[in-house]
């Protein structure tokens, strides 16, 4: 590699990653505001309520709707937090917990991914309805699949 | 509760979000500059051609495999980095963002759901194998 090249590869790695940086800032801050605003008007249990009648078509119990709101919303590692919170005071059947993983594995952070993606490109609509028509049929799979209660087996909860 | 506008929705909201820009750029930084002297050389032109038959089943070129190993290994925005150092189309962004989105940052997800008490492999394949069937449909469908 020739010194010009290496200056020239400099330069535009530099530029490029600086802009990209840019265009994705000019994307996350302006959402993580507008969480804010949803956190401090408790917006989020508002949905979560609405929330109930879907988590029953897909199986879950009413109670899973506050962590799967949380988790679609902000994303996995706080979902998660949410979920193991709820599990090691009970309040989330084995069921629920095995059911809203694997909805939130495919489906998680959906404002943030989505929008980022959007900035650099990508069609949005088809990304989000993707995301979610998977999410729903993996879990009514799984849903139908899935042992009741009472069959599954103990280790579940005292893995948390 | 009587909400301050200014002070937990704006500051807060714009300082979390400065944390997350900050937390980003040291990802998609490095990223993009070891992607971009990688083009440089040889390396990128010998993973394309060997990935060609592959990715072209998603309707994708043999060096949209780069993003997709980093996005899958490292995580979705050091993925955007190596999209934005090699160029795309807007059709084949859209389709390594539905791949991607389905399936990435592997190890630090997984652990995060091994947390919750789900097996780390049968979520691993799911999302593999969610982000092979989507990426082979967007293909055909767009």
């Amino acid at each position: 590699m020739s010194f010009d090249l290496i200056i020239e590869l400099v330069y535009k790695s530099f530029t490029g990653s600086a802009k990209s940086v840019y265009t994705i800032a000019r994307v996350v801050i302006p959402i993580m505001v507008l969480m804010e605003a949803g956190r401090a008007y408790r917006v989020l249990d508002r949905i979560a309520e609405r929330a109930k009648r879907f988590t029953r078509v897909l199986g879950l119990s009413g109670e899973a709707a506050f962590p799967l709101t949380v988790g679609v919303i902000f994303g996995l590692a706080f979902g998660a937090g949410v979920i193991i919170q709820w599990a090691k005071e009970g309040t989330l059947k084995k069921r629920d917990l095995y059911l809203l993983s694997f909805f939130l594995i495919s489906c998680h952070a959906v404002i943030e991914d989505t929008l980022v993606f959007v900035a650099i490109g990508a069609n949005g609509a088809l990304l989000l309805g993707c995301r979610l028509t998977a999410a729903v049929l993996t879990t009514l799979v799984l849903s139908k699949r899935l042992p009741l209660e009472r069959d599954l087996p103990g280790s579940l909860q005292s893995k948390i | 509760m009587k909400v301050d506008f200014f002070n937990d929705v704006i500051v807060k909201g714009t300082k979390n979000g400065l944390n997350v820009t900050w937390m980003l750029a040291k990802v998609i930084i490095p990223v993009y500059f070891i992607v971009t002297f990688l083009d440089a050389t040889p390396v990128i032109g010998w993973i394309a051609r060997g990935m060609e038959p592959i990715m072209s089943l998603a309707g994708l070129p043999g060096q949209a495999s780069i993003p997709l190993v980093v996005g899958n290994l490292i995580g979705l925005y050091a993925g955007i980095g190596a999209i934005k150092a090699i160029s795309f189309t807007t059709r084949e962004i859209t389709i390594m963002a539905v791949m991607l989105s389905f399936s990435h940052a592997l190890p630090l997800e997984t652990a995060v759901t091994q947390k919750i008490g789900v097996k780390g492999l049968p979520v691993i394949l799911t999302r593999i194998g969610l982000a092979v069937v989507s990426g082979i449909a967007v293909n055909l469908l767009l």
